[in-house]
Formats: structure tokens, C-alpha cells, sequence
């Protein structure tokens, strides 16, 4: 190559390279009044977007399945060659290149899942054609405990990335607390219905075995009997499959329970069952009338020297089933009813009543509570109402 | 219909007392759908195969009906027989479509037998 | 005349109605054989009521006088209602029942997890009822002006107001066996009647019944052959979405009981289409003179008058109208309680019992006021056209809901708008009048034909078109759907089924309650 040659190339070099630059320039600059953005606000809005992308995900909490697919858009987040995110024990996901790191990322992140402060290390990879020379992890906390670390992968030393990535991870922390609030607001409503199922209570074992007990020298086929419905009742109450059920077996159930009853209390109880059979198929909450029919035989025994009459009716309303239940007991006082439906009934009474007026609003809304008519020495009736079909109940 | 013996004076009276308004929400969906799951786990493939065997059963009854249907007119059209058409239409078409439902329901509680013996026999997930 | 007796036996049915209906036949029990006896309603009792509720004054009346005027053609009629219950069966009766639904909107909201499609849904079903409802309307001024010379519109408001006070008032309690009796009651009104007037016919010698074709009274339609496919299609299809058909199968304690209903439903129905018929002929040879129009509906209630005559043709007739009154009251009744039911779900705001009697009125009062403007048609013809729209619009939303899963909400709202508004316009058009002869007239009185694919069609590429809006639930709702009891109770109750499960395991069981036997 001649030396006149190489004066242009020096000469001309330099030129063609300002006008390139200010080429550049003019075509970058940004237009002030464009309706469609200038480039900063575009990718302001492309980071917001990639953002909204990777949040989905996240929310189903920090799992290997959320990990990968929140990765991908993490790592366009942040432009990196490479994504890691790892929860305490192993590495979730991997998105980019130079996978064979995942093996040291655990021993890289050891102490900062220990004391919760970002660190920064050379990968020290042997393979020099591999371009994840430096890395930096961050933790991702929820409630101050770290749940997790995000790895990102640089050729070199990066600043703007650590920030970044600080950033980031701070973001995904708080959609993982929001994760954690969700889940925990499952919970406890599911807590919620667990404790709100009725609970048989010990009176009523204890009651039922001893009149079982008395017929076994007297009667011993009846109290065979009778054991097998016992049997047969406390297997329906304490089952654990499905918060919802069928009114036949709640009204089966009804009818063990009150053949144990009547073992006990013989002819000082009458009770009358009416049933349409066409409601028999309505799916409703479990153990939402034992508590109640309780109550009347409760009421029933309590003040009557004589006889006492129960009335148990399901009706078909339309849409609707509508179960009555009548005793002609001591009723109650309406404002101490009030202040049970209130929850300020006090330990021991009422929390069969209340229970079950919760349970049904809880699934069918407010206006499916309890309906009560009562008075002191008045009897008590309630009226239950079941919408025939609700979206998501269904019982077997 | 209240049940109170009359003796008692005077007939106390009755008040209706429900609870106060609590404004809960209803249950959200998902937990409907996590108790469906439990059913869901007996395998979207056996469930599948289960709908292509009833469907099977379904269309071939509909389609005997279809055609049988869908030709007769044409039959009663070219051959203008009335008594024909009295016969067909007023008598034989009833106990023929229920033979054909009848044959159906022992086909689709057949299949569906079948389908209980297969996801039974399965072990335990 | 019979005036007397007719109107005994019109009174005494319509009496019963309201006393059964006000007061409740209530089934009282006490507790020790109530587990024995009531566990749910028996696929035959179902059945019988299903029947009851179903055969119409269209059935009780129109077919007879469809055939009497236009000839065995017109049987068509009754197959369709019958094998549209054999359609019902085998896309629809067991995944029904399983859903759980009560109503079609129940099934929408169930499958598709919209609230939008639920509404528009409900819309459909109170149209359609109200179709179904101005023909039993039409059909009792038909019958009281016929028998006791009675005004035009007294008939149809006297059913509207015992429906309206009976639904109202109790909810038509344990309306099973009610409706069930109505079809051993409209059966017999119909039987002894046809026996009679057969042996009466022996007696004149049997003169030769014209049977032919041609000896049509007036042409039906300019393109007959066309007509009749458009009938075939819209009750072949049309009675899954009937309302109160729906609602019928929610009583049905499973869905293996669902479809054994629905085939005692197939024979009940089928042996009582055996005698219409005979009426029509019969009724070519005794009241030839009977004016075209809708008085040949009439001919029914007129048979036994002219062909037995006497004291004895009295009785019949009295008979076979308090059956039409039967009839009447209790396809009304039924689709009243279907109808008022979702206008006070899905309609009318807030809930309660009480909106619920509010609504009653309301869902009689439109069919009253259409069957007082609109009369002068066949009644089997304007129940024609409930079919169509429901077979346009439910059909596709029910066949597609059960058996594919890549249905979505816009593809179903589509489907329903472009299928069942179609059919439903047609309806319209025709009912004004605005087309009355050639190919227009006949693609808009029997729109089926085109307006079901058109149904289908839209909701199969609506559905395709919108992939992303497949509802979440929608595996678990065909689980839901087609998954035998046996395994249902059995996955679920748990402990429970052990002691269930004897010797005849995987059989019998299917009850709700059978699991915990």
C-alpha cells in the first residue's frame, strides 16, 4: 500500500466519520412535538411493557414454572447476555447463554442469601470464548427474608447494570410480596371455612353413646342399630372432601342425628319431616342444618314438660329451595339473637346460629343469611334459603 | 303455622331477626376450581377419551336419525302415498326413536362402565 | 248442548290447579321412612311430569287440527316434538344434569364464566317462553269460545290469571306429582275419547276415511317440501332449549337417571302422539265443514259431539276439554315459573321470594297482551317458532358447551345474536305479516333451516377467532360433564363409599345419596 494512499485514508477517515456522526444526529434527534413519542418516552413505555410481561407470572409466587417464564422478560429488562433466578436452595431458571455457570451461581450466592447485601464476583470461567466474565446477584426479599437472588451476567464490570439490576430486583420482591399477600388471603379464608364447619359437640357423643349403652342389654338389635348410625353420622360431619354437598345428605344426616336424639329422649319428641323431592339435588355448604335442627331440639327439650314438635320442611321456590325449620320450644329473646348474629353472643351460646348465618352469606351473599322468627316462650322458626345453582358449588 | 299450643295466654308473639348485612364478598372462583381439581387429577386424557367414545355413540344415533329423517320427505314427495305416510309418521316413528334412545343409553352407560373400569384399575395417583 | 258439563269439567281442572298450586300437596313423612322412600324423584315419576309439562295445547289440540286440514303431512308435527327429546338425549340429557345448572343462564355462567353471555342467555329464554306461552293462550280462547260461546280473549286471560295466582301464590309446590298426574289426565281425555269415536265409526259402517294428499282443504305453504324440513330442523333441535323442558331435568338426581328420564320420556310421548291423529282423520269425515284458519284446532273438541252424539258425546267432550284445560294450565304454569324465575335472577334487580311473585305477573302479562293482538294463527304454527329460536340459539350454545372445548364467550354471544336473533326476526316478520307468499315468505316462517348452521356457524369461528378468551375452567367443566357418578362419589365421599360399596359396586351407587348409604 502506497504512502499517498494511506494520507487520503487518514484524511478522508476522520471526515467521513463526522459526517457519519452528525448523520446520526440529525436523524436521532428527537422530534419535540412527534404524537407517537420521542425515543426515550418509547423506551420508557418498551420497559413498562417488558415489566407489566414479567409481572404475570411472578404473582403465582417464586416457582421453577414462574421463574422461566418471568426470566425471559427480566433479562430483556435489563439487556444482559444473561438471567439467572434461584430461590434458597438451587437455581430456578437460566435464560441466555453460558448455562454451564448454573453449576457455581448456589456457592457464588452463598453469602448473600446468609446476609441478604448484593455481591458482585468474576465468573472466572475457563472458557475464555465464553462472555460471562462478571456477574452481579441481588437479593429478592419479601417481609426481610430473602426469598430468592437474581443473577445477571455481563462481559465486563458494569455500574449502570448493577444498578439496574438492584432496581429489578426490588420490583420482583414486590410483586412476590404480593404473591405472598395473595396466597395468604386464600388461606386463610380457607382456615376460615375449615373452622367455621361445625363442630359436633362433645355433649352430643358423649349423650348418644350412653343411650346407645342403655339399649345394649334391653334391645340389643336397636342399639346395633343405633351404633351404625352414629357410625354413619360422625363419618358425614368430620369427612374432609369438599366444603359443599348435596341437601339429601345434609337431610340424611339430619335424620341419623334425630334417631339418636330419639333414642335418648323417646316420645318427648315429635318430628315431622316434609320434603319436596324435587330439591333433593341442590348442592349447598356442608353441615349447614345440623346446627340448626340442634338448636330447635335443644329449645324443644329445654321448657316442655310435654311433647315437644318439630318441623322440618324443604320446599321447592323456583329457583330456590327454601328449608324451614319450626320448633315449639322456649324460643329466644330477639335482642339476645341479635347480638349473637352479631358475634357478641358470648362463648358458649349461639355459635351454631352464627356460625351457619356466616357460612351462607360467606357463599351466597348477604341476602341468603338466616331468617328468624322467634320470642321468648314463642317457638323459634327458621327459614333457610338455597339458590339451586350458584357457580362453583357443586356438591356430589 | 305456627306450632304453639293455644293454652299458652297470651300467644307470645313472634319477631323476625336476621344478621346484620356483612358485606362479604362471595367465594372466589378458584377455590370452586381447586375442588373440582381433586377430579381433575383422574387425567385430562382419560376424561378426553371418555367424550370421544359417548360422542361416538351420540353421532352415530344422530345420524341414523339424521338420515332417516332427511329422506323421507323426499320419499313421501316422489312417492304421493298417503296411507304410507300415515303409517311411517303416525305410527312406527314412535317406537322406533325410542328403541334407537334405548339403544343409546345402554350404549353410553356401557361406555361409561367401561371408562370407571379403566380409571379403577389405574394404582392410586 | 253440552255448555253444562263442559264447563264443570273446565272448572274442576281449573280448580284443582289452584288448590294444588296455592296450597302445596305437600308429601309429610315422618322421619323413619323418609330415607327409604324420598330418595329423589324416580326416573319414571320424572318422566310422567316431564311429559305432563311438555304436551301442549299445540300437542292436545293443533296436531289434530293440522292434520284435519292439510293432511298427513302435518304429522311431521308430533314425530319432531318426540325426536327432539331423542336429539336431547343423546348431546345433551346427562352433561345437562351434571352441570348442576338450573336454568340455561346457570349452564352459560357455569360453562363460560361470563356474566355477559348468562344475560344475554336470559334474554333468549324469557323470549322464547313468551313465544311458547302466546299459543296456550290463544289455544284456551279457542277452546271456551268453541265450547260455551264464550268472548274471544276470555279463555287466555282466565289461564293467565290462574296461572298468575297459583305460581304466585305457592310456587307451584311439589309440582312433580301435579304435572305428572296431568299426563295420565290428558292421555286418558284424549284415549276413552278416540275409543269411543272408533266404535262409532265401526257402528256407521266405517265409511271410507279420505286419507289422501290431495284432498288438502287449502295449500299450507307454497313450497311444502321446504316447510317441512324447516319443521324437522326446529323441533328435531328445539326442544333441549325449551325452558321449561330445562328446568325439569335439574329433579333428576343424576345424570345416568337424567337419561333413562328422558327415554320413558320418548315413550310417553310417543304413545300419546298415536291419537291426535286419529282425531284428524276422524275429523275429515264428522266436521268437514269446519272453517279454515285456527278454529280447525277446535276439531278435537267438537269429535265426540257429532260423531257419538247424546248424553255420552256430552261426557267425552267434557272430557277432552278439561283435558285441553289441562293441558293449557300446565304447559303455562311451567313455562310461567321457568320464565319468571330468570326474570327475577337475571332481570328484574335484588332477589327474594317476594320478587319472585313480582315477576309472575309480569311473565304472563307480555304472552297475554301478544295473544290478544296476534291471533288468526295456527297454535302448532306459533309454537313452530319457539322451536326455531330455541333451536338457533340454545342448540348450538348446548351441543358446543358440551362437547367442545374451544368454545369461548364472544364466540358464544355471536352464535346466540346472529342464530337466534335471526330466527327470532323471522319470527317477527312473519307474525306481522309483512311477507305473506313465495320463497321470502317460506324462508322467514320456517327460518330454521338456515338460521341453525348460521347459529353454529358463528360460534365455531367466533370461537376459533378469539383462542385467548377460553375460560379458565373449562377442563374442569367438561370433567364435570361426562365423569360417571360411580367414579364422582367415589373419588370425593372418600371413606364413605366403603361402606357403600357392596357386591354391586359400580352399578348402583349412583345416587347422592347412595354414597352414603
Amino acid at each position: 500500500m502506497s504512502g499517498a494512499a494511506l494520507a487520503v485514508l487518514i484524511v478522508l477517515g476522520p471526515l467521513l466519520l463526522a459526517g457519519g456522526f452528525v448523520l446520526g444526529r440529525r436523524t436521532a434527534r428527537p422530534e419535540r412535538n412527534s404524537d407517537v413519542g420521542t425515543p426515550v418516552e418509547r423506551a420508557t413505555f418498551e420497559t413498562l411493557h417488558t415489566a407489566s410481561l414479567a409481572a404475570p407470572p411472578l404473582r403465582a409466587g417464586l416457582t421453577e414454572e414462574s421463574a422461566r417464564k418471568a426470566a425471559r422478560r427480566l433479562r430483556s429488562l435489563l439487556g444482559t447476555d444473561a438471567l439467572c433466578l434461584t430461590d434458597r436452595e438451587r437455581v430456578l431458571a437460566w435464560d441466555g447463554s453460558g448455562e454451564h455457570h448454573d453449576k457455581q451461581v448456589m456457592a457464588q450466592v452463598e453469602g448473600l442469601l446468609a446476609s441478604g447485601r448484593g455481591t458482585a464476583f468474576a465468573s472466572g470461567c475457563g472458557d475464555l470464548d465464553c462472555p460471562l466474565r462478571w456477574g452481579v446477584a441481588v437479593p429478592l426479599t419479601v417481609d426481610h427474608r430473602v426469598l430468592g437472588t437474581l443473577v445477571a451476567y455481563a462481559p465486563r464490570e458494569s455500574a449502570v447494570l448493577a444498578r439496574a439490576a438492584g432496581e429489578v430486583a426490588r420490583w420482583v420482591s414486590v410483586q412476590l410480596e404480593l404473591a405472598e399477600l395473595d396466597r395468604s388471603r386464600t388461606r386463610l379464608i380457607e382456615a376460615e371455612i375449615k373452622a367455621l364447619r361445625a363442630q359436633i359437640s362433645p355433649h352430643f357423643i358423649f349423650n348418644s353413646l350412653a343411650a346407645i349403652a342403655s339399649f345394649v342389654r334391653t334391645d340389643p338389635g336397636r342399639a346395633r342399630e343405633l351404633l351404625l348410625e352414629f357410625a354413619d353420622f360422625t363419618r358425614y360431619s368430620f369427612r374432609r372432601h369438599g366444603d359443599f354437598t348435596t341437601l339429601a345428605d345434609e337431610l340424611h344426616s339430619i335424620d341419623q342425628y334425630l334417631a339418636l336424639v330419639r333414642a335418648r329422649f323417646g316420645e318427648r319428641l315429635s318430628v315431622t319431616l316434609q320434603v319436596a323431592p324435587e330439591v333433593l339435588p341442590v348442592a349447598m355448604p356442608f353441615l349447614c342444618l345440623q346446627p340448626l335442627v340442634e338448636n330447635a331440639v335443644k329449645h324443644g327439650l329445654e321448657g316442655a314438660v310435654t311433647t315437644s314438635r318439630i318441623t322440618i320442611s324443604a320446599l321447592d321456590a323456583g329457583a330456590e329451595a327454601e328449608v324451614v325449620i319450626e320448633d315449639d320450644g322456649v324460643g329466644m329473646e330477639p335482642d339476645r339473637l341479635r347480638r349473637i348474629l352479631r358475634g357478641e353472643g358470648g362463648a358458649s351460646t349461639g355459635i351454631g346460629l352464627l356460625n351457619v348465618d356466616e357460612r351462607l352469606r360467606q357463599v351466597y351473599g348477604d341476602e341468603y343469611g338466616l331468617v328468624i322468627e322467634t320470642g321468648v316462650g314463642a317457638g323459634t322458626k327458621i327459614t333457610v334459603r338455597i339458590p339451586k345453582y350458584r357457580a362453583g358449588v357443586h356438591g356430589t | 303455622m305456627t306450632g304453639e299450643p293455644a293454652s299458652r295466654q297470651p300467644a307470645p308473639r313472634r319477631e323476625v331477626v336476621t344478621g346484620e348485612p356483612r358485606r362479604v364478598r362471595p367465594l372466589p372462583r378458584y377455590r370452586a376450581q381447586a375442588e373440582i381439581e381433586e377430579q381433575t387429577a383422574l387425567g385430562d386424557a382419560y376424561v378426553r377419551s371418555l367424550m370421544r367414545s359417548q360422542l361416538r355413540a351420540g353421532l352415530t344415533a344422530f345420524a341414523l336419525l339424521a338420515l332417516v329423517a332427511g329422506t323421507l320427505p323426499l320419499a313421501f314427495a316422489t312417492l304421493r302415498d298417503a296411507t304410507a305416510v300415515w303409517v311411517v309418521l303416525g305410527f312406527a316413528a314412535y317406537p322406533l326413536l325410542t328403541l334407537l334412545a334405548w339403544w343409546y343409553v345402554r350404549r353410553a352407560e356401557r361406555n361409561e362402565r367401561d371408562f370407571a373400569r379403566l380409571v379403577k384399575g389405574r394404582p392410586v395417583p | 248442548m253440552s255448555q253444562s258439563y263442559t264447563v264443570t269439567a273446565v272448572t274442576v281442572v281449573v280448580l284443582a290447579t289452584v288448590l294444588v298450586g296455592g296450597f302445596g300437596l305437600r308429601i309429610s313423612r315422618t322421619t323413619s321412612d323418609f330415607y327409604v322412600a324420598s330418595r329423589t324423584v324416580r326416573p319414571a315419576l320424572n318422566a310422567a311430569a316431564i311429559s305432563g309439562e311438555y304436551l301442549s295445547a299445540a300437542s292436545f289440540l293443533g296436531v289434530a287440527g293440522l292434520v284435519l286440514l292439510h293432511g298427513p303431512d302435518m304429522l311431521w308435527y308430533p314425530v319432531g316434538y318426540t325426536a327432539g327429546y331423542l336429539v336431547l338425549l343423546i348431546f345433551v340429557a346427562a352433561p345437562l344434569r351434571r352441570s348442576g345448572a338450573y336454568t340455561l343462564p346457570d349452564f352459560a355462567e357455569g360453562r363460560l364464566e361470563s356474566r355477559a353471555v348468562r344475560r344475554l342467555v336470559s334474554v333468549f329464554v324469557v323470549g322464547a317462553g313468551w313465544l311458547y306461552l302466546v299459543p296456550q293462550l290463544q289455544g284456551a280462547g279457542l277452546t271456551l269460545k268453541i265450547l260455551t260461546g264464550a268472548p274471544d280473549w276470555f279463555g287466555g286471560v282466565l289461564v293467565a290469571l290462574v296461572v298468575v295466582v297459583a305460581v304466585a301464590a305457592g310456587g307451584m309446590r311439589s309440582i312433580t306429582f301435579v304435572q305428572a298426574f296431568q299426563y295420565w289426565l290428558k292421555l286418558t281425555a284424549l284415549l276413552v275419547p278416540a275409543l269411543f269415536l272408533l266404535l262409532a265409526w265401526q257402528g256407521d259402517g266405517r265409511p271410507r276415511v279420505d286419507l289422501d294428499l290431495t284432498a288438502a282443504v287449502v295449500g299450507r305453504a307454497d313450497h311444502p317440501l321446504y316447510a317441512t324440513y324447516g319443521l324437522i330442523v326446529a323441533t328435531f333441535l328445539g326442544t333441549m332449549g325449551l325452558p321449561h323442558v330445562v328446568v325439569r331435568f335439574y329433579t333428576s338426581p343424576n345424570g345416568r337417571a337424567a337419561r333413562r328420564t328422558t327415554v320413558i320420556v320418548l315413550a310417553l310421548i310417543g304413545a300419546f302422539y298415536l291419537l291426535p291423529p286419529v282425531y284428524g282423520a276422524l275429523g275429515r269425515l264428522y266436521v268437514p265443514e269446519l272453517p279454515y284458519g285456527t278454529d280447525a284446532d277446535a276439531a278435537v273438541l267438537l269429535l265426540p259431539e257429532r260423531a257419538i252424539g247424546g248424553l255420552g258425546g256430552d261426557l267425552l267432550g267434557a272430557l277432552v276439554a278439561g283435558g285441553a284445560f289441562a293441558a293449557f294450565l300446565s304447559t303455562a304454569s311451567g313455562l310461567t315459573m321457568a320464565v319468571a324465575g330468570v326474570l327475577t335472577q337475571d332481570v328484574l334487580p335484588s332477589r327474594g321470594v317476594r320478587h319472585f311473585r313480582l315477576a309472575t305477573p309480569l311473565a304472563m302479562a307480555v304472552p297475554l297482551g301478544g295473544s290478544l293482538l296476534v291471533s288468526g294463527m295456527p297454535v302448532a304454527d306459533s309454537v313452530g317458532m319457539a322451536f326455531a329460536v330455541s333451536a338457533s340459539s340454545f342448540c348450538p350454545l348446548l351441543v358446543l358447551g358440551i362437547w367442545w372445548r374451544r368454545l369461548t364467550p364472544p364466540g358464544a354471544i355471536a352464535g346466540l345474536l346472529l342464530g337466534g336473533g335471526l330466527a327470532f326476526a323471522a319470527t317477527v316478520i312473519t307474525v306481522s305479516g309483512a311477507v305473506r307468499s313465495g320463497w321470502p315468505h317460506a324462508l322467514l316462517a320456517w327460518p330454521a333451516v338456515w338460521s341453525v348452521p348460521v347459529g353454529f356457524l358463528a360460534m365455531i369461528l367466533v370461537s376459533l377467532a378469539t383462542r385467548g378468551r377460553i375460560p379458565p375452567g373449562t377442563n374442569a367443566a367438561m370433567t364435570r360433564f361426562h365423569l360417571p357418578e360411580v367414579l364422582m362419589s367415589g373419588s370425593r365421599k372418600g371413606s364413605a363409599s366403603v361402606s357403600a360399596a357392596g357386591p354391586g359396586e359400580g352399578t348402583g351407587s349412583g345416587t347422592g345419596m347412595g354414597g352414603a348409604g
